[in-house]
């Protein structure tokens, strides 16, 4: 297996099909966001799939939803200003979830004493669309310099979709979640597609180094654009506060391919399918040396 | 004001950045706001094979390794749920009893620690996802979990004999004629001294004082909930 196709066997491996529990679990999530909201404002929102599941950048070790619920221009079915609809979106969510408060997105996690604080990898960002178009939209944000943001969601989509780039994309989010760097995706996923512009036409294990290349040989933030609103998003602070942890990263990342290759990046492809997690895990827990009992203060 | 553990002991810092390296090329090593976290992807190996994994965080307390690190699970996979071990007010994960950490040879080995009760509590998580019990059984929830693990270090389940040889442990020096901990009224010298010494070459007096001072938070947060 040469590089190329281990890297695709990683991505494999990373995919969720429609029948997986995972994705099935989603689904049936949004189904119970889209009553939520249907009861509390009525047919009026439009509801639709945003984020790594619009834009084919899902994979199973960080997959989220994300559902954009927006109001149109001329209504106040869910309230007069911005900051009302992400309040009031917030509360009927809160009849069925716990919500954490993100900058614009509710997240949602779990209530019940079995699931409490579970999180459901789903974001629900309230907004309204901007004019009878139905494309550009304000969003309201919270915790920021500026208390609303004008975005458009087919924009990012088909910047992503139609960047060529979405393999490339798909394994840096992997590398970036196991290595726990704390950057919000859609920014790191412009500056991917910026850095690999150029180099479409390279072999994947080419455009990956590129890019590691260039974040850990730039010794300041390299500047990205938001397609959607290119002199309203300045995107600065969120690359520089995740600079430090992405180049030290990167480099690192490119040490280890030049002594130990590309499997202790991305680890060993798994071949064998015969036993399941559980199944491993069992057997691996008979082989424990010292083994230990969890506790809990609490109770 | 005393430098946290990093500033203070140098040789264990880089002890603790090369265990990662050599093992969990994916956790990676930040410094905020002055505490000391390791964060990323934790692998969960059988043999050369990963299993699953989890995303996480440990934060190592100002005073590692004198103290057990706290470990969270952050990907948001595992509920706060005490019979899930993860603290619902905070979502701490308890994979271990600290003082039967603190007990151990390796406790200041973060290798250790993450191929140890990192790994067991993990491997529990997957088990019990599946609907299967947890592989080395569960610690009770509380005070009785406690209880119950410090009574299999000293020998004995009896509360009032645990808080004896506690309070016999934490002391800097031994003195044959103290009251033995076993509670026959006779001397220490007369009866279990052998065993006190023998107790003491593992725990050492700070560890039983941590073991008393949790007693004593437990006992009266239950008084507190029975009085309510």
């Amino acid at each position: 297996m040469d590089t190329n196709e281990y890297l695709q066997s990683v991505l494999s491996g990373q995919s969720l099909g429609d029948d997986s529990g995972e994705l099935k679990e989603l689904q049936t999530q949004r189904a119970v966001v889209e009553k939520l909201i249907r009861e509390s404002f009525g047919a009026v929102p439009i509801i639709r799939y945003g984020g790594s599941k619009a834009k084919g950048t899902l994979i199973k070790e960080s997959y989220d939803l994300d559902i954009v619920c927006y109001l149109p221009s001329d209504s106040d079915a869910a309230g007069t200003t911005l900051q009302e609809i992400y309040e009031n979106v917030r509360n009927c969510l809160n009849k069925g979830y716990i919500v954490e408060e993100k900058t614009s997105a509710l997240r949602l996690k779990g209530k019940t004493a079995d699931n409490y604080m579970r999180d459901f990898h789903i974001d629900v960002v309230p907004g309204r669309f901007t004019d009878e178009d139905k494309s550009d939209c304000f969003i309201h944000q919270n915790s920021a310099d500026k208390c609303r943001l004008k975005t458009n969601l087919d924009v990012h989509i088909s910047h992503v979709l139609g960047s060529g780039v979405v393999d490339a994309i798909r394994l840096l989010k992997l590398w970036k979640t196991r290595k726990g760097i704390r950057v919000k995706q859609f920014v790191f996923e412009l500056l991917i597609i910026d850095l690999i512009d150029g180099k479409k036409a390279k072999p994947l294990p080419e455009q990956l180094k590129h890019v590691w290349e260039e974040i850990s040989s730039s010794s300041d933030p390299i500047h990205v654009e938001d397609p959607a609103n290119p002199s309203g998003n300045d995107l600065a602070d969120v690359m520089k506060a995740a600079w430090p942890a992405l180049k030290s990263e990167a480099t690192n990342t490119l040490n280890t391919i030049k002594w130990s290759g590309w499997e202790a990046v991305f680890g060993k492809v798994s071949v064998s399918k015969s036993a399941t997690v559980a199944e491993k895990a069992q057997r691996a827990s008979a082989f424990v040396s010292t083994p230990n009992k969890p506790w809990c203060p609490r109770g | 004001m005393k430098a946290p553990w990093y500033e203070r002991n140098t040789p264990l810092l880089e002890a603790t950045r090369t265990e990662l390296t050599t093992q969990y090329s994916d956790l990676r090593v930040v410094i905020e706001h002055g505490t000391f976290h390791i964060r990323g992807s934790f692998p969960v190996m059988d043999g050369a094979e990963v299993m699953d994994r989890f995303l996480i965080e440990i934060k190592f307390p100002f005073d590692y390794p004198e103290s057990i690190p706290v470990l969270r699970e952050v990907g948001g996979r595992i509920p706060w749920h005490e019979d899930r071990h993860v603290i619902p007010g905070n979502g701490e994960a308890c994979p271990i009893i600290p003082e039967e950490w603190l007990i151990r040879p390796d406790y200041d080995s973060v290798l250790a620690f993450l191929n140890g009760p990192v790994r067991n509590f993990f491997l529990g998580q997957i088990l019990v996802e599946s609907g299967q019990p947890w592989p080395f059984g569960e610690r009770s929830h509380g005070l009785p979990g406690l209880i119950e693990a410090y009574g299999e270090v000293l020998g004995t389940s009896d509360e009032h004999t645990l808080r004896r040889y506690l309070d016999c442990l934490s002391r800097e020096a031994l003195k044959g004629h103290w009251e033995c901990p076993c509670g026959s009224t006779k001397r220490l010298r007369d009866c279990h001294l052998n065993e006190v010494k023998s107790l003491r070459e593992r725990i050492l007096p700070r560890v039983a004082q941590q073991a008393i001072n949790r007693l004593d938070e437990l006992s009266a947060r239950q008084r507190k909930i029975q009085h309510t």
